[in-house]
Protein backbone atom coordinates (compact mmCIF):
# COMPACT_ATOMS: atom_id res chain seq x y z
CA UNK A 1 0.00 0.00 0.00
CA UNK A 2 1.11 3.54 -0.71
CA UNK A 3 -0.54 6.85 0.15
CA UNK A 4 0.39 10.12 -1.54
CA UNK A 5 -1.08 13.36 -0.29
CA UNK A 6 -1.52 16.84 -1.66
CA UNK A 7 -3.00 19.81 0.16
CA UNK A 8 -5.05 22.77 -1.02
CA UNK A 9 -6.20 24.98 1.84
CA UNK A 10 -8.28 22.90 4.25
CA UNK A 11 -8.87 20.22 1.60
CA UNK A 12 -6.49 17.35 0.96
CA UNK A 13 -6.35 14.55 -1.57
CA UNK A 14 -4.96 11.21 -0.38
CA UNK A 15 -4.26 8.87 -3.27
CA UNK A 16 -4.15 5.30 -2.01
CA UNK A 17 -2.81 2.48 -4.10
CA UNK A 18 -2.16 -1.22 -3.69
CA UNK A 19 -3.66 -3.44 -1.05
CA UNK A 20 -5.32 -2.45 2.24
CA UNK A 21 -6.01 -5.37 4.59
CA UNK A 22 -5.72 -6.25 8.27
CA UNK A 23 -1.93 -6.50 7.98
CA UNK A 24 -1.47 -2.83 7.03
CA UNK A 25 -4.72 -1.09 8.01
CA UNK A 26 -2.82 0.52 10.92
CA UNK A 27 -0.48 2.24 8.45
CA UNK A 28 -3.42 3.44 6.35
CA UNK A 29 -5.05 4.75 9.54
CA UNK A 30 -1.89 6.64 10.55
CA UNK A 31 -1.54 8.18 7.08
CA UNK A 32 -5.12 9.50 7.09
CA UNK A 33 -4.91 10.69 10.72
CA UNK A 34 -1.71 12.61 10.03
CA UNK A 35 -3.41 14.33 7.07
CA UNK A 36 -6.53 15.25 9.07
CA UNK A 37 -4.41 16.42 12.02
CA UNK A 38 -2.80 19.03 9.74
CA UNK A 39 -6.07 20.98 9.88
CA UNK A 40 -7.83 19.30 6.97
CA UNK A 41 -11.61 19.17 7.14
CA UNK A 42 -12.36 18.02 3.57
CA UNK A 43 -10.54 14.83 2.69
CA UNK A 44 -10.74 13.25 -0.75
CA UNK A 45 -9.53 9.66 -0.95
CA UNK A 46 -8.63 8.86 -4.54
CA UNK A 47 -8.99 5.07 -4.91
CA UNK A 48 -7.96 4.77 -8.57
CA UNK A 49 -4.89 2.70 -7.72
CA UNK A 50 -6.55 0.60 -5.04
CA UNK A 51 -6.32 -3.12 -5.84
CA UNK A 52 -7.87 -4.63 -2.75
CA UNK A 53 -9.59 -3.49 0.44
CA UNK A 54 -11.03 -5.65 3.20
CA UNK A 55 -13.19 -4.63 6.18
CA UNK A 56 -10.01 -3.50 7.95
CA UNK A 57 -9.77 -0.69 5.38
CA UNK A 58 -13.45 0.17 5.83
CA UNK A 59 -12.85 0.65 9.55
CA UNK A 60 -10.08 3.15 8.76
CA UNK A 61 -12.42 5.04 6.40
CA UNK A 62 -15.14 5.08 9.08
CA UNK A 63 -12.75 6.68 11.58
CA UNK A 64 -11.71 9.25 8.95
CA UNK A 65 -15.37 10.03 8.17
CA UNK A 66 -16.00 10.68 11.87
CA UNK A 67 -12.91 12.85 12.31
CA UNK A 68 -13.51 15.00 9.22
CA UNK A 69 -17.21 15.41 10.06
CA UNK A 70 -16.28 16.50 13.58
CA UNK A 71 -13.95 19.09 11.99
CA UNK A 72 -16.89 20.52 10.05
CA UNK A 73 -16.05 18.91 6.72
CA UNK A 74 -16.27 15.36 5.52
CA UNK A 75 -14.75 12.61 3.45
CA UNK A 76 -15.33 11.91 -0.22
CA UNK A 77 -14.15 8.97 -2.28
CA UNK A 78 -13.43 9.08 -5.98
CA UNK A 79 -12.36 6.88 -8.87
CA UNK A 80 -13.25 3.71 -6.99
CA UNK A 81 -12.68 0.49 -9.00
CA UNK A 82 -15.91 -1.47 -9.56
CA UNK A 83 -15.04 -4.43 -7.33
CA UNK A 84 -14.21 -2.14 -4.41
CA UNK A 85 -17.31 -0.07 -5.05
CA UNK A 86 -19.28 -3.25 -4.48
CA UNK A 87 -17.60 -3.64 -1.08
CA UNK A 88 -18.72 -0.07 -0.25
CA UNK A 89 -22.27 -0.81 -1.38
CA UNK A 90 -22.64 -4.13 0.46
CA UNK A 91 -21.24 -2.62 3.66
CA UNK A 92 -23.56 0.40 3.46
CA UNK A 93 -20.66 2.85 3.12
CA UNK A 94 -22.23 4.55 0.12
CA UNK A 95 -24.68 5.96 2.66
CA UNK A 96 -21.91 7.25 4.92
CA UNK A 97 -19.76 9.00 2.35
CA UNK A 98 -20.08 10.43 -1.14
CA UNK A 99 -18.51 8.52 -4.01
CA UNK A 100 -17.58 10.52 -7.11
CA UNK A 101 -16.50 9.36 -10.55
CA UNK A 102 -13.83 12.01 -10.96
CA UNK A 103 -11.28 13.69 -8.69
CA UNK A 104 -12.50 17.13 -9.82
CA UNK A 105 -16.08 16.37 -8.71
CA UNK A 106 -14.85 15.15 -5.33
CA UNK A 107 -12.71 18.27 -4.81
CA UNK A 108 -15.55 20.54 -5.94
CA UNK A 109 -17.81 19.03 -3.26
CA UNK A 110 -15.65 20.81 -0.64
CA UNK A 111 -15.13 24.09 -2.46
CA UNK A 112 -18.26 25.90 -1.24
CA UNK B 1 -9.11 -28.93 -14.31
CA UNK B 2 -8.56 -29.95 -10.74
CA UNK B 3 -6.23 -28.13 -8.38
CA UNK B 4 -5.63 -28.93 -4.73
CA UNK B 5 -3.59 -26.74 -2.43
CA UNK B 6 -3.05 -26.64 1.30
CA UNK B 7 -1.59 -24.00 3.59
CA UNK B 8 -0.26 -24.37 7.10
CA UNK B 9 -0.99 -21.03 8.71
CA UNK B 10 0.72 -19.62 11.81
CA UNK B 11 -0.97 -17.42 14.39
CA UNK B 12 0.40 -14.25 12.84
CA UNK B 13 -1.37 -11.15 11.54
CA UNK B 14 0.53 -11.25 8.24
CA UNK B 15 -0.60 -14.77 7.37
CA UNK B 16 -4.07 -14.02 5.93
CA UNK B 17 -2.43 -11.82 3.29
CA UNK B 18 0.04 -14.53 2.31
CA UNK B 19 -2.77 -17.05 1.83
CA UNK B 20 -5.08 -14.55 0.08
CA UNK B 21 -2.40 -13.45 -2.39
CA UNK B 22 -1.34 -17.00 -3.20
CA UNK B 23 -5.00 -17.97 -3.58
CA UNK B 24 -5.42 -15.11 -6.06
CA UNK B 25 -2.37 -16.20 -8.10
CA UNK B 26 -3.50 -19.84 -8.24
CA UNK B 27 -7.04 -18.91 -9.34
CA UNK B 28 -5.95 -16.40 -11.99
CA UNK B 29 -3.40 -18.89 -13.31
CA UNK B 30 -6.27 -21.32 -13.83
CA UNK B 31 -8.59 -18.87 -15.53
CA UNK B 32 -11.03 -18.09 -12.73
CA UNK B 33 -12.60 -14.67 -13.49
CA UNK B 34 -11.12 -11.79 -11.45
CA UNK B 35 -14.52 -10.74 -10.07
CA UNK B 36 -15.08 -14.20 -8.58
CA UNK B 37 -11.51 -14.37 -7.29
CA UNK B 38 -11.78 -10.99 -5.57
CA UNK B 39 -14.94 -11.82 -3.63
CA UNK B 40 -13.76 -15.24 -2.56
CA UNK B 41 -10.36 -13.87 -1.60
CA UNK B 42 -11.98 -11.22 0.55
CA UNK B 43 -14.09 -13.84 2.37
CA UNK B 44 -11.06 -16.06 2.91
CA UNK B 45 -9.07 -13.10 4.20
CA UNK B 46 -11.83 -11.97 6.58
CA UNK B 47 -12.44 -15.44 8.05
CA UNK B 48 -8.76 -16.25 8.38
CA UNK B 49 -8.09 -12.85 9.97
CA UNK B 50 -10.73 -13.71 12.60
CA UNK B 51 -9.10 -17.06 13.33
CA UNK B 52 -5.59 -15.61 13.56
CA UNK B 53 -6.80 -12.72 15.76
CA UNK B 54 -9.28 -14.39 18.12
CA UNK B 55 -9.23 -18.21 18.04
CA UNK B 56 -6.23 -18.65 20.30
CA UNK B 57 -5.22 -17.27 23.68
CA UNK B 58 -1.65 -15.96 23.74
CA UNK B 59 0.89 -18.77 24.18
CA UNK B 60 -1.59 -21.53 23.26
CA UNK B 61 0.13 -24.88 23.10
CA UNK B 62 0.29 -26.24 19.53
CA UNK B 63 -2.13 -23.95 17.70
CA UNK B 64 -2.93 -25.40 14.26
CA UNK B 65 -4.63 -23.59 11.38
CA UNK B 66 -4.97 -25.22 7.99
CA UNK B 67 -6.55 -23.96 4.78
CA UNK B 68 -7.48 -26.41 2.05
CA UNK B 69 -8.31 -25.24 -1.48
CA UNK B 70 -10.02 -27.35 -4.11
CA UNK B 71 -10.46 -25.76 -7.51
CA UNK B 72 -12.40 -27.29 -10.40
CA UNK B 73 -13.86 -25.87 -13.62
CA UNK B 74 -17.16 -25.35 -11.85
CA UNK B 75 -16.40 -24.21 -8.37
CA UNK B 76 -13.99 -22.99 -5.72
CA UNK B 77 -14.07 -24.80 -2.40
CA UNK B 78 -12.01 -23.80 0.62
CA UNK B 79 -12.01 -25.22 4.12
CA UNK B 80 -10.45 -23.42 7.08
CA UNK B 81 -9.72 -25.68 10.05
CA UNK B 82 -8.35 -24.66 13.42
CA UNK B 83 -8.04 -26.18 16.87
CA UNK B 84 -8.79 -22.91 18.67
CA UNK B 85 -11.81 -22.06 20.78
CA UNK B 86 -15.23 -22.96 19.39
CA UNK B 87 -16.57 -20.04 17.39
CA UNK B 88 -19.17 -20.01 14.64
CA UNK B 89 -18.71 -16.68 12.84
CA UNK B 90 -21.87 -17.33 10.81
CA UNK B 91 -24.02 -17.24 13.95
CA UNK B 92 -21.95 -15.80 16.78
CA UNK B 93 -20.98 -12.54 15.04
CA UNK B 94 -23.57 -9.77 15.30
CA UNK B 95 -24.92 -8.38 12.02
CA UNK B 96 -23.99 -4.72 11.61
CA UNK B 97 -26.85 -2.21 11.36
CA UNK B 98 -26.17 -0.55 8.00
CA UNK B 99 -28.77 2.16 8.56
CA UNK B 100 -26.86 3.82 11.40
CA UNK B 101 -24.88 7.01 10.91
CA UNK B 102 -21.07 7.07 10.86
CA UNK B 103 -21.06 8.13 14.52
CA UNK B 104 -23.37 5.29 15.57
CA UNK B 105 -21.95 2.53 13.38
CA UNK B 106 -20.09 -0.23 15.17
CA UNK B 107 -16.50 -0.67 14.10
CA UNK B 108 -16.83 -4.47 13.87
CA UNK B 109 -18.97 -7.09 12.15
CA UNK B 110 -18.38 -5.90 8.60
CA UNK B 111 -16.01 -8.71 7.66
CA UNK B 112 -18.56 -11.45 8.28
CA UNK B 113 -21.27 -9.37 6.63
CA UNK B 114 -19.15 -9.08 3.45
CA UNK B 115 -18.27 -12.78 3.61
CA UNK B 116 -21.94 -13.78 3.73
CA UNK B 117 -22.73 -11.44 0.84
CA UNK B 118 -19.84 -12.60 -1.35
CA UNK B 119 -19.84 -16.40 -0.97
CA UNK B 120 -22.85 -18.54 -1.88
CA UNK B 121 -22.39 -21.47 0.50
CA UNK B 122 -20.90 -21.15 3.96
CA UNK B 123 -20.97 -23.88 6.57
CA UNK B 124 -19.58 -24.17 10.05
CA UNK B 125 -19.06 -27.30 12.09
CA UNK B 126 -17.37 -27.98 15.42
CA UNK B 127 -15.97 -31.51 15.44
CA UNK B 128 -13.52 -33.24 17.79
CA UNK B 129 -12.17 -29.95 19.13
CA UNK B 130 -11.77 -28.38 15.68
CA UNK B 131 -13.59 -25.54 13.93
CA UNK B 132 -14.37 -26.36 10.29
CA UNK B 133 -15.47 -23.52 8.05
CA UNK B 134 -16.24 -24.35 4.45
CA UNK B 135 -16.76 -21.88 1.61
CA UNK B 136 -18.14 -22.94 -1.77
CA UNK B 137 -18.57 -20.67 -4.78
CA UNK B 138 -19.67 -21.66 -8.29
CA UNK B 139 -17.42 -19.93 -10.84
CA UNK B 140 -18.49 -18.04 -13.95
CA UNK B 141 -17.42 -20.87 -16.25
CA UNK B 142 -20.03 -23.01 -14.52
CA UNK B 143 -22.75 -20.39 -15.01
CA UNK B 144 -21.90 -20.01 -18.70
CA UNK B 145 -21.93 -23.77 -19.16
CA UNK B 146 -25.50 -23.89 -17.92
CA UNK B 147 -26.64 -20.80 -19.80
Amino acid sequence: MNVETSFSGTTAVATVSGRVDSANAKDFDQELRSVIDKGVSGLVVDCSGLKYMSSAGLRVLLIAIRKTSAAGGGLALCRVPDHIREVLEVSGFVRLTKVFDTLEQAQASFSN
Amino acid sequence: MEVNYEWDVSVDGDEPRRVAEQFESICLEHGVPMGVVFKFQLALDELLTNVVSYAFEPHTHDPVIKVMLHLTDNRITAVIRDNGRAFNPLLDAADPDLDLSAEERSIGGLGIHLTKAFVDELEYERRDGWNHLSLVQPTKAHLEENA
